[in-house]
């Protein structure tokens, strides 16, 4: 948290130590043209550090998805540049930004997260098959034992609860080692007892197998769990907190709604 | 309110429809296409015969044998008195003598071709007469006058290239003779299709007939009698020996013979409807088995809402509703124009119909929108069941894939059932003693182990996918993993997808497994039991006296065997009659064939004796020296002893009674018996290179009669394998539609599980998947569904084949052959499918928006 007195750093140049793991300069995603021309993002610049846990958060329609995605190479930018670690993904073709999201990049979305055609163990490995890789088969034990499924893994997606479904998830996502895993709200469907029991899982990846995080989530208490709060309102980053609580989370949220219908 | 909600539903869901769309339009195509096609055809032809015939048409007796048809020798014929004496008869306007006959061959000495069809219509020579109601008129030149001038339709003249001027040779039974075409004559309604040559009456007497006689008398009234009483007072006239017809009976003959021929026609294309029909019905229940799936919520906040069963069940009852008039009507239109299309085939056949104006009628409209509607409803009712089934609580259950279908135990016991009847019926057919009841037996075991194999599809699908889809993860990598189990995550789908292909494939395998052992039975017979070298046909009538003295003349032949076939009435001791023919042939017949021998000896029929076949004898409890009493025509009669029982199973002589043409003669004069159906020969020289030699001096001294064929063994077993392939080539045809519905059953299936799987296909994409793998994985899960149903197809088929030849083996089909090659092609032919039906549904997975596919309800 040293480095991140501010949401605004110079990228990282090849060859550097890289601190970031993601960064966007001047982001602006648009819809539409002319008089219906919608901003979700208006130049937005945004660093991301290695070995954290980045939340971000907004009202809806504040743009936290769309950034999120952009980020992700999961959608096309308007304007500005975007790196995944040194790779400037802007302007890439749909082939390599596959492979970019297959070698790089993890998810865990709010819901439908797995196949259900393939077991756990098959669902969390599944992006190392994709690639042709053989997971790493410590690793992989490391994994799942940190997520808590090791007599699930022959389960069907069917025969798990939603709690254990997005462990899979945190799994899966993990498993490939990439370099940052994005999270869509990864508890929004789950009970608050599941919903800690995931984030803390994601918290403790951060903490104990240094990855990085990025998480987008409306929920305060989700919040909490990250080392910094990015806040988002109409495409543009209004603020950010680092060693976020839930209450000081809701207080600024509570603010920053006061300061949005004033 | 419900019936809004339908409407709503079909509209938002008619991408999906399409497919059943294109089933039923299809199939509703056929149906109605056949039926305008058969009522033109038919109402063109009552047009025609009303228009043409005479009021009164006094012909011949027809002799009690022969009936009429296909006389053996010479025509019957009506004195020249008679006609003067019919013309005399009060009421009678004019009475015109016609000789016509179908047994002449057109021949242009030029090129020594045939002129006119070579198979099915008739060829018919005859005399040119005015009559008040002439079919035909002379369009250029003149009418024939004179022994050298001849008149030929325009049709014929046309496709043989000949014109006023042209030579034209007509063959008859009393020789050859030459003339110059002195007129084209056109049809003034409708060609039927026939060749038709005029001559003067003169000339047609002295070279059709031999007499000066005329083959029918057409009367013309002058409208003071109507033509009942115009025929009684012939019939009082002439007294008996005569055969009078009214106008109204004329055409009803005339329209029985073409109703054949088109009847036939109609039952070709009703079987391609019915096949596709069959097929789309399995598109159609799952086209509504997914939308029912997919709409598992909606319909169980409906019913949470307070919507019956009833309602539900009624609502998805409407779209197929809606579905089915939609399909009618556009399969009504499309009907018309294969209507159109296949008048313009018959056109190209040589029925000219182009004239003439689609009939429609009532019934096509009904038949079109009764077979559209009931084939859709009825599919839709299973989906519509499983509709209402669903209860209220599905509303409130998180949304994700529809449940994965299981198939049940009932099904299990059910599918067992049958097939195992099905196994047990073909099992008994197989060893049955007698062809008819293994036949009935074969034909229940067939129907009985398909919807067998129906029932039980998905179940197989589970574990035949998994062995099939086993190798999968190994070749294709994670694209293959998920392939594998995409194509086993609902075995009804799979199961239902699959058996629309498998019906087709089971068809055709089980039709090649037949042709090819039909082909090399019957190959086999010609080795065993064919000693001579060539063998002589006609494609029109019989072979003329002067065509068998060219052949006799040949250099290098040993022998010359002819074999005539005359129609008999036979009765066995037992006092049955048979309406049959004898085979009359000469002696060297016994060493040109090989005959099988039960009992007695194949020298007796040289002997004085005659042959039946093994079944006759068994029927009639004949043996050796048993008596059969022959009735020839013009009532010759003649008592002959058994001296051979041919052994069965050989179709060369199944069926056939043998006997010398010298035996025959002390009962049938000369001038009474036919000419030759076929004469067998053999080379002096035994040689392959003396045998080659005398085959081309064959072929020459028969140059001048094109319509003859002479072949030696391998080119007679050429043309049976030819005939046999004609008949595989129409299966394939109506196969090759079958396949065609049930591709765009594969499509369908495929096309609705990736819109059905769009988050999942989100989600792989956004892991990591690249387009191109998703592709491959939605190809060969695509694959893995079209060769399993082939799989299920060619194993159906090669036991309904097998069957049928064991069935069979005692009436000809002894040799069982396996068309290995044809079995290969059809499995990697269903790949190949399965490849080209996955195109589209690939490329629309491909071009999936991810982020739109992941957000997607």
């Amino acid at each position: 948290m040293t480095t991140a007195a501010t949401a605004v750093q110079d990228p990282q140049l090849p060859g550097d130590q890289p601190v970031t793991a993601a960064s966007a300069r001047q982001v602006t995603k648009a819809y539409g043209a002319g008089e219906t021309r919608v901003t979700a993002l208006d130049a937005v610049d945004v660093d991301i550090q290695r070995g954290r846990f980045t939340a971000i958060m907004g009202p809806s329609g504040s743009g936290k998805s769309t950034l999120m995605h952009c980020l992700a190479g999961l959608d096309t930018v308007s304007e500005g540049r975007i790196w995944i670690g040194d790779t400037e993904i802007t302007g890439l073709k749909d082939k390599q930004l596959t492979r970019l999201r297959r070698d790089k990049i993890g998810f865990i979305f709010q819901a439908f997260n797995l196949l259900p055609t393939l077991n756990a163990l098959e669902n969390i490995t599944l992006p190392m098959d994709i690639a042709g890789r053989r997971p790493d088969a410590a690793w992989l034990d490391q994994v799942v034992t940190t997520v808590g499924l090791a007599d699930r893994l022959k389960h069907r997606p069917t025969q798990l609860s939603g709690g254990q479904q997005q462990r899979v998830a945190v799994a899966r996502a993990l498993a490939a080692r990439p370099e940052i895993i994005f999270g869509d709200e990864p508890t929004g469907n789950l009970d608050s007892r599941s919903g800690a029991e995931v984030l803390t899982f994601l918290r403790r990846s951060v903490d104990e197998l240094g990855q990085t995080m990025v998480m987008v989530t409306h929920d305060p208490v989700a919040a909490s769990y990250a080392d910094r709060v990015l806040f988002l309102a109409d495409g543009v980053i209004v603020d950010e907190m680092h060693a976020p609580t839930a209450d000081s989370v809701l207080e600024r949220m509570r603010r920053f709604d006061g300061k949005r219908t004033s | 309110m419900l019936l809004k909600t339908s409407l709503r539903s079909f509209f938002a869901h008619k991408g999906r429809m399409m497919l059943s769309l294109m089933a039923i339009v299809l199939s509703v195509a056929f149906v109605s296409g056949t039926l305008v096609f058969s009522n033109t055809a038919t109402g063109t032809f009552d047009k025609l015969f009303a228009t043409t015939a005479s009021d009164i048409s006094v012909q011949p007796q027809q002799d009690k044998v022969t009936k009429g048809s296909s006389e053996p020798g010479k025509l019957a014929t009506v004195p020249l008195a008679t006609a003067q004496k019919i013309a005399a008869l009060p009421g009678v306007k004019t009475a015109v003598g016609e000789v016509f006959t179908p047994n002449a061959t057109l021949v242009n000495p030029a090129t020594d071709k045939q002129v006119g069809p070579t198979s099915g219509a008739p060829t018919i020579t005859g005399n040119w007469v005015d009559t008040p109601r002439n079919s035909l008129e002379i369009t250029s030149g003149h009418v024939p006058q004179g022994p050298g001038q001849i008149v030929l339709d325009a049709d014929t003249a046309k496709k043989a290239g000949l014109g006023l001027g042209s030579a034209l040779r007509v063959i008859t039974d009393s020789g050859s003779y030459d003339f110059a075409i002195s007129g084209i004559a056109t049809f003034k309604t409708t060609n039927p299709g026939a060749a038709l040559a005029f001559v003067d009456t003169a000339t047609a007497q002295r070279t059709l007939l031999g007499s000066n006689a005329y083959t029918s008398v057409e009367v013309y009234g002058d409208g003071s009698r109507s033509n009942d009483q115009l025929k009684a007072d012939a019939l009082s006239a002439l007294g008996s020996g005569y055969l009078v017809k009214t106008a109204q009976e004329q055409k009803a003959d005339n329209a029985k013979g073409v109703g054949s021929f088109l009847d036939f026609m109609k039952y070709a294309m009703l079987g391609f409807a019915g096949i596709s029909l069959l097929v789309g019905g399995f598109l159609i229940i799952n086209t509504f088995s997914m939308l029912v799936a997919q709409r598992t919520r909606e319909i169980g906040l409906l019913r949470a809402i307070g919507g019956s069963r009833r309602q539900v069940n009624r609502s998805v009852l409407v779209e197929a509703l809606i579905l089915g008039v939609l399909g009618s009507t556009l399969g009504l239109g499309a009907g018309l124009g294969l209507a159109v299309l296949l008048i313009q085939l018959m056109k190209a056949v040589g029925m000219n119909l182009a004239g003439a104006s689609l009939e429609i009628g009532w019934s096509v409209p009904v038949a079109a929108y009764a077979v559209g509607i009931v084939i859709t409803v009825l599919a839709a009712w299973i989906p519509a069941r499983r509709a209402g089934r669903i209860s209220p609580m599905a509303a409130l259950r998180d949304h994700g894939t529809p449940a994965e279908a299981r198939a049940n135990r009932i099904r299990a016991v059910v599918g067992l059932v049958l097939t195992l009847g099905g196994a047990a019926l073909l099992l008994a057919a197989a060893s049955a003693t007698k062809a008819a009841t293994g036949g009935a037996y074969l034909g229940y075991g067939v129907v009985l182990s398909l919807i067998g194999f129906v029932v039980l599809g998905p179940l197989l699908a589970t574990t035949v996918v998994r062995l099939l889809g086993a190798a999968l993860p190994k070749l294709f990598g994670p694209s293959g993993r998920l392939a594998q189990r995409n194509a086993m995550r609902n075995p009804r789908r799979t199961g239902a997808t699959a058996a629309a292909l498998m019906i087709g494939l089971a068809l055709v395998t089980g039709a090649s497994v037949f042709t090819s052992s039909m082909v090399s039975s019957t190959s086999s017979q010609i080795d065993k039991s064919v000693g001579a070298d060539y063998i002589v046909t006609s494609n029109r009538a019989l072979l003329t006296p002067a065509m068998v003295t060219a052949a006799k003349s040949t250099a290098g032949l040993a022998h010359l065997t002819e074999q005539k076939s005359l129609p008999v009435i036979l009765t066995t001791p037992d006092g049955a009659t048979t309406e049959t023919s004898v085979a009359a042939v000469s002696p060297t017949f016994t060493t040109d064939f090989l005959l099988p021998v039960k009992t007695g000896t194949a020298e007796s029929v040289n002997t004085g004796g005659i042959s039946v076949d093994e079944t006759f004898a068994a029927k009639h409890h004949l043996s050796v020296g048993d008596k059969l009493a022959i009735e020839y025509s013009h009532g010759r009669k003649q008592s002959l002893a058994i001296g051979l029982i041919t052994a069965k199973g050989n179709s060369l002589f199944d069926g056939n009674f043998f006997t010398a043409i010298d035996t025959v003669g002390k009962a049938v004069p000369a001038s009474e018996l036919p000419s030759d159906v076929a004469v067998f020969g053999k080379a002096a020289d035994g040689t392959d290179k003396g045998k080659a030699q005398a085959l081309s001096a064959l072929q020459d001294s028969l140059k001048a009669y094109p319509q003859l064929t002479v072949k030696d063994q391998a080119g007679y077993k050429a043309i049976i394998q030819g005939q046999v392939n004609s008949l595989l080539y129409m299966i394939y045809g109506l196969l090759g539609l079958a396949i065609v519905v049930a591709v765009l059953g594969v499509v369908n299936t495929l096309a609705l599980s990736v819109v059905e799987r769009t988050r999942e296909i989100g989600l792989l994409r956004a892991i990591g998947l690249s387009r191109r793998q998703l592709r491959r994985m939605i190809r060969l899960e695509s694959v893995v569904i079209a060769v399993f149903g082939a799989l299920l197809g060619t194993g159906l088929g090669l036991a309904w084949g097998i069957t049928a030849q064991r069935v069979l083996s005692g009436q000809g089909l002894a040799i069982l052959t396996i068309p290995t090659g044809t079995i290969v092609v059809i499995l990697l032919a269903s790949a190949l499918v399965g490849l080209l039906a996955a195109l589209f549904p690939a490329f629309r997975a491909g071009r999936m928006n991810v982020l739109a596919a992941i957000a997607t309800d």
